[in-house]
């Protein structure tokens, strides 16, 4: 296991302090990454049972193969654990962060980290290469994620032998009150932000994990992976100085899911000087860092949030003007500085708390609207004292994450996350019988409209948490929908896409109909859509928690840049993993590894309580139709178009058919969804065929 | 000691670079054989929270046209040959791992680096010694940093820029406005 590894995984048990490690080569099949994680929880936490919060939670942090390595977009890494935030059950969950700290921690000589445990008061732990110690966190602890990492660089230095600060991985003060949505942050901007690691890290009395190495990560074939960089750069990358496919607007974020210029992930215009900024070994740099040097690194949900939410009054009638949702446009609304640095500011201090923005968006639209409605407020049956008549300002939402950080006043349940906080007020099940509360699934909010946009929905809903996979995200609906936004022509026809993702989804090749989404017999509850999901779940599983792909970058199916419109999946994948690795792993090997890793989570899940009876949507999915257009290609009336699918809810009854022919697809049991014996032994996972069958919890 | 004129240079447009390090990466890569940020010949510093353009500094070796380097070396390890464009080179097998040449030159982080497993000077040699790379290198080949830049920040020119501000250069144009960033 020399190429593309360190050789060992760093065993931390905090109860006692002590340090010790495990072969990489023991888990040598699993290969980085998630399966990795999954593999070693399953062996070393009996009970999958306890909460989050338990000190023999086993959590882990797993570089993957490609960490560190010149691969693009391949340095991700991967925290697992029982995750608090899953309701009504803690579910063993996942959550991925770029940056540079898997990238440091091969350096330093480790694969990953498994954290056992609870230590008596804080700690945080230091690793110098292979000097590694649990130390008091006096000084740290109560500190924001920013002054937390600025301590610990006057701590530890690179030393002689590099320039590199540590890259350190933190918890604010919503992680040290135990939220259930609290975040694991490194750097400015890259969070573990899903599964409530933050408040599992509090509770082992986690402070914060440092590490800085100052060696190197050996690669099988030096010249197979630079002659595979340039061919990926020639090819599939933006090119800053002469783009083949520029956005028809300039200064138009949206466009960057169209052809991944860079700098453009963040949902908002760029308002002030600043430079692109990415993870290490990354050529698409989705962030910023900016002249005030506010943001910095913050992208996605982080920045649309007060982007969003805050705003000046005259501006508020224009605000989601129309159907689909796009931040450009925002772009009508005043962008003037002060607003610019207030927006950043709040990106920040939700970044410094360490809390998940999801929860605090939907939570901060969730409160408005209760106030509104008179259920909510000073005084009222829900006591709150936000100034809500100052809502659309930084001032309400500082005091807002304040409170949620310190679990002060109504923050103390929201801390809980808003579908425990629902459940306290006693407005869980009337508000997403509604919809006032768009939580479809396990305590997660809606990420895509649940009742068209499936692919996303369907994973997490037979998954733990906001599958959060924008493998077909990406084309499917922001192809349609940045073109009409930016009033042009989508970049291809629907005929087009699904023709050519159809050609790339191996082992799964040659059915268009796996991405039509339409209600029709040929749509999303069809048997072609039961491999759509088998594909993602696969993919997802092995080539990107695994390896180290990032969900920006990887798949690629269809890319303007590349001269024919094609993108460098299934190609791509094996030829930069075997570059690195020399292991001669296929792409179909990968999916199929992916498959062992996906079956291995869903035992997991089953000794946890999963049944297929609980594989269902919030009420309001079957009930209340999709307000907004949510553009997608379907297949009707014998043609393929995009539809903007307004007005659409979720068949109930067939979709509990569709999991029928889903669980049949994966070798699961129809009438538990639990897996077999012959597809785990096939999966060479006889030893979880034998626990389910002792627990009786084994698919027949 | 003085050096004759060198036939290339690198310069590079520090508001363009996004702190990638792919740089550094592909230089250990094609020099070492393997990925080893502190081999690294050019070396990307950065302030996670520091404030543009000043949160990114590049580091590459300058090719001085009287390298202090050079005239600090004892033991002529550190020499330039016409054969190579004069570009400053450590010849491995002559130098004796003191240091002076790292410690003479003026420039900080010195573009020197302590090759900590040979216990020998490394520097930028414009890749004309990459034996884990196919592709010429040199004043009149490719280098891989410049070749491997995701933004094209880096760049081989092959006449001496002005020593103080003639190595940070604006390679920014229309289409980088066009994305919203600066172009000044």
């Amino acid at each position: 296991m020399s190429y593309g590894y360190a050789g060992k995984i760093l065993r931390l048990n905090l109860s006692n302090r002590s340090v010790s490690s495990i072969d990489t080569a023991q888990y040598e099949r699993w290969v980085g990454g998630h399966g990795l994680g999954s593999a070693i929880f399953w062996d070393l936490c009996p009970d999958k049972t306890i909460s989050g919060f338990d000190p023999r939670n086993v959590i882990t942090i797993m570089a993957g193969p490609m960490a560190g390595t010149l691969s693009p977009g391949s340095t991700r890494c991967e925290m697992q654990g029982i995750g608090p935030q899953g309701y009504p059950i803690e579910w063993f969950t996942r959550s991925n962060f770029g940056g540079r700290f898997a990238a440091q921690l091969k350096y330093a000589g480790w694969d990953g980290i498994v954290i056992e445990g609870r230590a008596e008061a804080p700690v945080w732990v230091n690793i110098a290469n292979d000097q590694v110690t649990i130390e008091d966190a006096k000084g740290l602890w109560g500190l924001g994620t920013r002054k937390t990492q600025e301590e610990i660089w006057t701590r530890v230095t690179g030393g002689a032998y590099t320039r590199q600060k540590p890259a350190v991985l933190c918890i604010g003060q919503a992680g040290e009150h135990l939220s259930r949505i609290g975040t694991v942050m490194h750097d400015a901007g890259w969070a573990a932000g899903q599964g409530g690691f933050g408040g599992a890290w509090g509770a082992k009395n986690l402070k914060a994990i440092g590490v800085v190495g100052t060696g190197g990560v050996k690669v099988a074939d030096p010249r197979a992976l630079m002659a595979a960089w340039l061919w990926h750069k020639t090819n599939f990358q933006f090119n800053v100085d002469d783009p083949r496919h520029e956005s028809p607007r300039a200064n138009f974020s949206d466009y960057w899911d169209i052809n991944r210029c860079p700098g453009n992930a963040t949902i908002t215009p760029i308002a002030e000087p600043c430079r692109p900024k990415g993870c290490q070994g990354c050529p698409v740099a989705c962030s910023r860092r900016a002249a005030s040097g506010l943001a910095n690194e913050a992208h996605c949900f982080s920045t649309a949030w007060p982007f969003v939410n805050i705003f000046p009054p005259e501006a508020a009638e224009s605000r989601m003007s129309t159907g689909e949702w796009s931040g450009s446009l925002l772009e009508s609304l005043d962008i003037s500085q002060q607003f610019v640095k207030d927006r950043s500011r709040v990106t920040d201090l939700a970044n410094d708390y360490g809390l998940n923005i999801y929860d605090v968006f939907f939570g901060d639209v969730y409160l408005i609207t209760l106030y509104a409605m008179g259920i909510l407020g000073p005084g009222q049956t829900i006591h709150c004292d936000l100034p809500f008549d100052r809502w659309a300002t930084s001032e309400f939402k500082e005091a807002y994450l304040k409170m949620i950080a310190y679990r002060a006043g109504i923050g103390d349940t929201l801390a809980e996350g808003l579908a425990r906080a629902a459940e306290r007020w006693g407005r869980f099940k009337d508000d997403t019988e509604t919809g006032l509360l768009p939580y479809p699934h396990w305590g997660y909010s809606e990420h895509n409209n649940p009742r068209v946009e499936v692919d996303q929905e369907y994973a997490t809903v037979l998954g733990e948490r906001d599958s959060n996979d924008h493998s077909l995200n990406h084309p499917c609906h922001q192809i349609p929908r940045v073109a009409k936004v930016a009033g042009v022509e989508p970049i291809v026809s629907a005929e087009r896409m699904v023709e050519i993702l159809s050609q790339k989804v191996l082992p799964f090749q040659g059915d268009p109909f796996m991405f039509d989404n339409s209600e029709g017999p040929t749509g999303i509850y069809s048997a072609s859509r039961a491999k759509t999901i088998a594909w993602l779940r696969r993919y997802s599983r092995f080539w990107k928690d695994s390896v180290g792909y990032c969900d920006f970058l990887w798949p690629n199916f269809i890319d303007p840049n590349a001269p024919d419109m094609l993108g460098y999946t299934p190609e791509g994948e094996p030829r930069f993993l075997n570059a690195v690795t020399g292991k001669g792993i296929s792409f179909i090997d990968g999916m199929e590894i992916g498959r062992r890793i996906w079956n291995l989570d869903r035992a997991i899940w089953v000794l946890q309580g999963r049944h297929r009876d609980m594989e269902v949507f919030a009420p309001y999915v079957y009930s209340v139709p999709s307000p907004r257009p949510n553009s997608l290609p379907v297949y009707e009336d014998g043609e393929w178009k995009y539809s903007g699918n307004v007005g659409r809810t979720l068949d109930r009854a067939r979709f509990e058919e569709w999991k029928t022919k889903y669980y049949e697809l994966e070798g699961w049991d129809k009438s538990s969804g639990w897996p077999t014996r012959r597809t785990l032994e096939e999966l060479g996972l006889a030893k979880v065929a034998d626990e389910l069958q002792s627990r009786g919890k084994l698919g027949v | 000691m003085s050096a004759a004129i060198k036939e290339g240079y690198l310069v590079s447009d520090r508001k363009k670079c996004s702190g990638c390090m792919s740089c550094m990466m592909a230089c250990s890569l094609v020099h070492e054989g393997k990925i080893d940020l502190a081999l690294s010949r050019i070396q990307i510093v950065q302030e996670t929270w520091g404030r543009f353009p000043d949160d990114i500094a590049l580091a590459i070796c300058r090719q001085c046209v009287s390298p202090k380097c050079m005239e600090a070396c004892p033991t002529e390890a550190l020499h330039v040959h016409a054969a190579n464009g004069n570009v400053s080179m450590v010849d491995e097998t002559l130098c004796n791992s003191c240091m002076a040449c790292r410690d003479a030159c003026p420039y900080k982080p010195s573009r020197v680096v302590w090759h900590r497993e040979k216990d020998v000077a490394v520097k930028c040699d414009l890749c004309i010694n990459t034996p884990y790379w196919d592709q010429k290198g040199g004043p009149g080949g490719r280098q891989a940093c410049v070749e491997i830049c995701p933004m094209r920040c880096i760049k081989l020119v092959h006449e001496a820029p002005d020593e103080g501000t003639g190595y940070d250069v604006n390679l920014r144009n229309k289409h980088w406005g066009w994305l919203g960033f600066p172009t000044d």
